[in-house]
């Protein structure tokens, strides 16, 4: 029995205070994912917050046989991510930042501008292509531990990644190009 | 800057987070609380009272209803008074 699932059985046998190892092992991750997801730096918080008070109420759902906690716990934080975006205004690839001054990526000045325009292309993606790539590029997931979280085919997966990988890419290329 | 080094930086950079220190103590409260509600007894005046001025259509219905049952039985006794 893993030390993870020991600290589940002591929440569920009412020690509540083993609760918080869970949220502090986990804060972080949790955090960033849905900082990522729906790129609103003002809210992730409280959204996590609420990731954490739901997997606390329904932790006797949760089936170490049928995934891990951490794919369990991140299954309840794409939800709430997934819900939270629905509230927002979709951005649209011509609501991209106009091209900027500088044109050569050695400009130290026109960093943050490079970056931003990445942020840009990322919040442009299609929801799941979105979650896809964030999950495997910030957060270090396998493609099966995407597919799983997501409730699909690893190839599903795949393409997602690749989908979203060469839209960044070609983000990437417009401001090495254009005048 | 190549562009490869710009998307490892812009990839470094988005990894980072600033987490509020008692983010953990916020998350604990809020379940204790959970718990401490959890135990207090369903049909509590108290509860209900908060319950019922928490929310607007509830607060509205309880009018509505109390309206509703006054009218029921002034008509009840007045019909009762007819029929002697």
């Amino acid at each position: 029995m893993t030390q993870e699932i020991k600290v589940i059985h002591q929440v569920l046998e009412g020690d509540t205070e083993s609760f918080r190892h869970i949220v502090e092992r986990y804060e972080r991750p949790i955090v960033r994912m849905i900082k990522n997801i729906t790129n609103n730096r003002e809210s992730c918080e409280d959204i996590a917050q609420e990731v954490f008070f739901t997997a606390y109420r329904k932790l006797a759902s949760f089936d170490p046989a049928m995934s891990n906690f951490s794919t369990w716990l991140l299954t309840i934080a794409r939800n709430k991510s997934i819900n939270a975006m629905r509230k927002k205004r979709p951005v649209s690839m011509s609501e991209l930042p106009h091209k900027s001054d500088a044109h050569n990526p050695s400009d130290e000045l026109a960093e943050s501008e490079f970056f931003d325009k990445l942020d840009a292309g990322l919040e442009a993606l299609p929801s799941a292509q979105k979650r896809a790539f964030v999950l495997v590029e910030f957060e270090n997931l396998s493609y099966e531990e995407i597919a799983q979280l997501e409730g699909v085919r690893i190839g599903t997966i795949k393409s997602r990644i690749n989908r979203a990988k060469k839209k960044l890419a070609n983000a990437l290329k417009e401001i090495r190009y254009e005048k | 800057m190549k562009s490869e080094e710009i998307y490892n930086t812009w990839k470094e950079r988005k990894s980072q987070i600033d987490l509020r220190e008692n983010f953990a103590d916020e998350v604990m409260n809020q379940i204790y609380q959970y718990e401490r509600d959890k135990r207090r007894p369903l049909f509590d005046v108290q509860r209900l009272i908060e319950l019922t001025s928490a929310h607007r259509f509830v607060k509205a219905g309880v009018v509505t209803a109390s309206v509703v049952a006054g009218l029921a039985r002034i008509m009840f006794v007045v019909y009762n008074f007819l029929a002697c």
